[in-house]
Formats: structure tokens, C-alpha cells, sequence
């Protein structure tokens, strides 16, 4: 089994663009290796932004990524950038292509771009983006752009993810009425409205604009700005590039970054201890062929499947009350 | 999961060179063996192949060359990969690419390399063996 060893880490931590590479990969290959990997970065986290880039695939994400981290970087950040496609659910392979547009990128130091295939991730994200989100800031990047696989509506993984959303559409990508709709509009910090230079722009704004100015009634996040950019002629990009900055100030100076982040490591925490008892209860050694069986029988008969988990449950407790040693003679 | 690790492979075309439907119908065949492919495109430089194989943490370098320039690019991302340290990485790829030639390289330290007609299967193979062979620690 792959492991942080101890050369990594000191190439890792000596600014070795290969070793951050290898952190990424171990992290995204092997979940065991996470909290060896976690342990060590731990002291680097809580400063960096990061800045999730969702929309629709085909809108110009990439492109405008690109644009972003270059002018970031010209701002004097250090620019994490992590871009998902998706992996067939049917191969298990991925073609990603986000460097095609990101040319511009390569070589330039003050940015480094990892591409991520989406892997089991159904939410627009790969499991390991925000351990990959990690590695980048422990490496010294204080800005990391997230771009997730294009997505539809309800693809909100982003979310839990960054600190800002920014959400990237285009014009004759529908009506108000898809304006209106809930979910991944709900969650913008920045609503972009890019290709800017094709015709339809006002309309798409329009109807964006009334959607929007609907939902004023909400207390708990501002309406997003509406931005126009065209990332083909680098149109509207500094402008949204003050918006990011101000956001990310207003995030910082309020408490809400630190905030979020307290989210996050609660949800870490919730997950961990969700995971630590499921092993717990994969290690018995009848649990799969228990859950096989109970299957099995629940499919036959049209049974509940809840007494079984609420038996199950019980065992678990039963083994995290007591010693291991007692448990064991216990069980037997 | 951890036991059937993705292979990594990164495809590009180095030079001036626009013919890129062999090197897409390639990465779509690694594709559909399951591995993850990040194709670069077109016009790319050694400089810029290798920078983007490190950032990836590539296992693979796929090279696409249908100029006739395959003794100047071949050779030159060889070096620079050794020279950044990942020399421990398999560079392949294909093209119009004559016999000579191939042995000349292969004798560099290129991996196999492909031709016109050749099945995709082939070189699904290729990379799967030689990734088997010769899997890194981390």
C-alpha cells in the first residue's frame, strides 16, 4: 500500500513540483492514505479561497478558468487549479480535455493544474477533490480554482466544496423559466453569462435579472452579481476578477470564511466517524454474507430492511462501548 | 479501489502538426479500456508535454507525430523527462514513423511505437503491460 513517506513530504514541503504531484495522486487513489496525508498538511489549511467554477459543459469553463488563474496569479496569488470531467460509468475511463483550453497555464510557476477524472463522484465532483483542494493549499497556493464537469440543475457538490460559487452560463441556454427553477442557480455567489460576444446576451440577462431580483426576499446570502464576460476576446474578466477579490475580502472579514470552514471539518469529522463504524461493522466476519442473505430473503418476502439495520446498528455500539479484547470473547 | 489503480496517460501532438484524429481515436480507445486519458491537443512543445505529464503524475506519454519530425520531438521530450525526473515514465506513441527510425528511438529508451493500420488493442495492451511491469511506489 502506497504511503506518505517521509522523502515525499520533504520534497512536498521543499516546493517539488513532482512530489505535490504524487501527494495528489496518492490522495486520489488510495482514501487509506488520506488521514496520514491530513495529519501533516493540517497545520498549512484555513487560509486559501476556494472558488468553485459550475455551469453547463460546452459554456466555457476551462476557458475561462484559464483567464482567471492568470490574472489571480497576476494579482500575486499562487494559483491552485483543479479541473473534473467525467469518467464512464461504464468503462471507468475519462477523457479530459480542460488543458486543451489551458495552454497558457503550462510552465507558469505560480500555477498548478491538475486535471481529476469524476470517478464514483455523481455531483459534479470526484471524491478526492477536497483532499486534492488540500494538498494544493499545503503546497502554498493561496487561491484554488474548483471546475467541476459541466452540469445540469441539481449538481450542488461544489457547495460543500468552495467558498464561493461561481456559476457559468451562456446565452440561448433557455427561458426565464429555467431561470426560475431551483437548485444550482440557488447556489451562486457570481452568476457569469459568458460567450458574451454571440447574440442572445441581453435576453439571457434579462431573464436572469428577473429570476434573480424574485428571490430578494433571502436573507442569508446576497443576490449574486450578474456578469458578462466573453472569455474567447478576454472580455469582463478583470471585472469579475474584482468581484472574486471582494468576495473573498468580505468572506475573510466577517468571520464567514472561517465559518464555512468550520462546516466543512464538522462534516469531515461526521463522515469519518460514519466510515470508522461501518468498518467496524465490515470487519465482523458474517456482515456481507449477513447483508447477502437478509437481501435475499427481503427480496423474496417484500420485507422491511429496517429491523436488520436497527440489528445491526446495535452491534456496532456493542463493539465501540467496550475493549476490543472483551468484545471478541463477547461476541463468541 | 486501491487494488486496480487508474492508469494515467497524457496524449499530445508536439509541433506545428494539425492531423489530430489518430491521436483522438487513440485516447478514446484508452478511454474505453478504462484508463484516464488527458489529452492536450494540438501544437504543444516537449516543454509543455512534460510539465503537464509532471502535474498529472502521468504513468504515460503519448506523442501523435505525422510530420516527419519524430527525431527531433521524440528524442527531445525523452530528455527533458529525464531531466525533471520523471524518466521512470513510459513515453510511446505513433505516427508515420519508418522501421529505422523506431529502432533508432526505441534504443533511446522510447517505448514501442505505432503505426497506420495498427489495432488500437494493440497499444491498450502495450500500456497495460508495461504500467503492470512497471508500477511505481506512489
Amino acid at each position: 500500500m502506497p504511503t506518505l513517506t517521509p522523502t515525499l513530504w520533504d520534497e512536498f514541503t521543499n516546493g517539488d513540483r513532482r512530489a505535490c504531484a504524487r501527494l495528489i495522486t496518492l490522495v486520489e487513489n488510495h482514501p487509506d492514505a488520506i488521514p496520514d496525508v491530513h495529519d501533516q498538511l493540517a497545520t498549512r489549511l484555513g487560509k486559501a479561497i476556494r472558488i468553485g467554477i459550475t455551469g453547463p459543459p460546452g459554456v466555457g469553463k476551462s476557458t475561462l478558468n484559464a483567464l482567471l488563474a492568470l490574472g489571480l496569479a497576476d494579482r500575486g496569488h499562487r494559483v491552485g487549479l483543479i479541473a473534473v470531467d467525467p469518467s464512464s460509468p461504464f468503462t471507468g475511463g475519462a477523457f479530459m480535455g480542460d488543458r486543451v483550453r489551458m495552454d497558457r497555464l503550462v510552465g507558469d510557476d505560480r500555477i498548478f493544474m491538475r486535471s481529476l477524472a469524476s470517478r464514483e463522484g455523481t455531483g459534479g465532483l470526484s471524491p478526492a477533490t477536497p483532499y486534492v483542494a488540500d494538498v494544493l493549499e499545503g503546497f502554498g497556493m493561496d487561491r484554488i480554482l474548483i471546475e467541476t464537469v459541466g452540469v445540469g440543475q441539481a449538481e450542488l457538490d461544489v457547495m460543500a466544496c468552495a467558498d464561493i460559487v461561481v456559476l457559468v452560463l451562456q446565452p440561448s441556454t433557455g427561458d426565464s423559466i429555467q431561470s426560475l427553477k431551483a437548485g444550482i442557480i440557488e447556489a451562486a455567489d457570481i452568476i457569469v453569462v459568458n460567450k458574451a460576444d454571440i447574440p442572445g446576451v441581453e435576453l439571457a440577462l434579462q431573464a436572469l435579472r428577473f429570476a434573480l431580483g424574485l428571490g430578494k426576499g433571502r436573507k442569508d446570502r446576497p443576490v449574486p452579481p450578474l456578469m458578462p464576460t466573453s472569455a474567447q476576446q478576454s472580455e469582463g474578466i478583470d471585472k469579475l476578477l474584482d468581484e472574486i477579490e471582494a468576495q473573498a475580502k468580505r468572506l475573510v472579514d466577517s468571520g464567514r470564511h472561517l465559518e464555512m470552514r468550520r462546516a466543512r471539518i464538522a462534516r469531515e469529522i461526521r463522515s469519518g466517524i460514519e466510515r470508522c463504524l461501518w468498518e467496524k461493522y465490515a470487519a465482523r466476519a458474517d456482515a456481507e454474507s449477513g447483508i447477502a442473505h437478509a437481501a435475499e430473503d427481503l427480496a423474496r418476502s417484500g420485507g422491511s430492511p429496517y429491523p436488520f439495520i436497527g440489528d445491526a446498528c446495535a452491534k456496532i455500539n456493542i463493539t465501540l462501548d467496550r475493549k476490543a479484547e472483551t468484545n471478541d470473547s463477547q461476541d463468541r | 479501489m486501491a487494488t486496480d489503480t487508474k492508469i494515467k496517460v497524457v496524449v499530445g501532438k508536439p509541433g506545428l502538426d494539425g492531423h489530430d484524429r489518430g491521436a483522438k481515436v487513440v485516447a478514446r480507445a484508452l478511454v474505453e479500456a478504462g484508463m484516464e486519458v488527458v489529452y492536450l491537443g494540438l501544437r504543444q512543445t516537449p516543454e509543455s508535454i512534460v510539465a503537464a505529464a509532471i502535474e498529472e503524475d502521468a504513468d504515460v506519454i503519448g506523442l501523435s507525430v505525422l510530420s516527419g519530425a519524430h527525431m527531433t520531438h521524440f528524442p527531445k521530450v525523452m530528455e527533458l523527462m529525464k531531466e525533471k525526473g520523471i524518466g521512470d515514465r513510459l513515453l510511446t506513441g505513433g505516427g508515420i514513423i519508418p522501421t529505422k527510425d523506431q529502432e533508432t528511438l526505441t534504443a533511446m529508451g522510447v517505448g514501442k511505437l505505432f503505426g497506420p493500420g495498427d489495432d488500437p488493442s494493440l497499444i491498450v495492451n502495450y500500456i497495460q503491460d508495461w504500467v503492470k511491469e512497471h508500477r511505481r511506489e506512489n
